[in-house]
């Protein structure tokens, strides 16, 4: 039970087929949820879970709403990015990964898992998810 | 090539204690946003690129510092008004 590296969900790309995200919407869409090493996410994680969730001062269950960029394309592959996240003044734990899911969609659909690598923490202040460049090399959703 | 694929990803994490983030992380972190380039661009158009990000963030840096004052200029006046006038003096002062 524990993260074992950043995964494209593989519901996430049939759901892509079945229409079920839509990045271009204004807000209030994907959501980022922060969690302890004890989540054991994959490929095959299908959609946001509350267990072994983390918990702290400042930090709401089911995480942060995250600002998508317009999806855009570069030569030929197609690209989608988000703002950089603040969880602001928070005081957490022991936080090894996240997972983005879509608040919007029935049964909030999982779309990334995201490993930290390490056990991060903030005492009274900012956790910050810094999301890579959006280019066709390094964009966090992209599709080649 | 007819094949499509997901290309690899990875977040980074930084995190502060007892404070939020300087106006020097946050133009760090926003500049990477504004200006990218390739590792394997040509050497003077990479140094071009990289002078171009330096200047760029200087400037964020001064805006961001202009924010903030004005923002704790809103928030003195607000708490003062709400009948806190040795609070709205610590924030202004800070």
């Amino acid at each position: 039970m524990a993260f074992s590296g950043n995964f494209m969900c593989t519901s996430f790309k049939k759901e892509l087929m079945t229409g079920t995200h839509n990045f271009t919407a204004a807000s209030d869409q994907f959501k980022m949820a922060l969690y302890t090493n004890s989540a054991s996410f994959t490929a095959a994680t299908t959609a946001y879970t509350s267990s072994n969730e983390v918990t702290g001062t400042n930090y709401t269950a089911k995480g942060n709403f995250l600002t998508s960029v317009t999806p855009t394309t570069s030569g030929t592959t197609a690209l989608t990015d988000f703002a950089d996240e603040v969880f602001s003044n928070v005081t957490i734990s022991s936080v090894r990964g996240g997972l983005i899911y879509n608040e919007a969609a029935t049964g909030d659909p999982s779309v990334v898992v995201l490993d930290f690598g390490a056990d991060k923490g903030a005492s009274s202040g900012d956790f910050t998810i810094v999301f890579p460049t959006a280019d066709a090399s390094n964009a966090i959703i992209r599709i080649a | 090539m007819n094949s499509m694929s997901f290309g690899e990803f990875k977040v980074d994490v930084q995190t502060t204690n007892n404070r939020g983030a300087t106006p020097e992380e946050v133009a760090h972190r926003c500049v990477g946003k504004i200006v990218a380039f390739s590792e394997d661009a040509h050497p003077a158009l990479r140094d071009q690129a990289i002078a171009y990000r330096d200047s760029i963030e200087k400037l964020l840096v001064i805006y961001m510092k202009q924010a903030i004052q004005s923002d704790r200029t809103t928030v003195y006046n607000a708490i003062k008004e709400a009948g806190h006038p040795t609070l709205a003096e610590y924030i202004r002062k800070m």
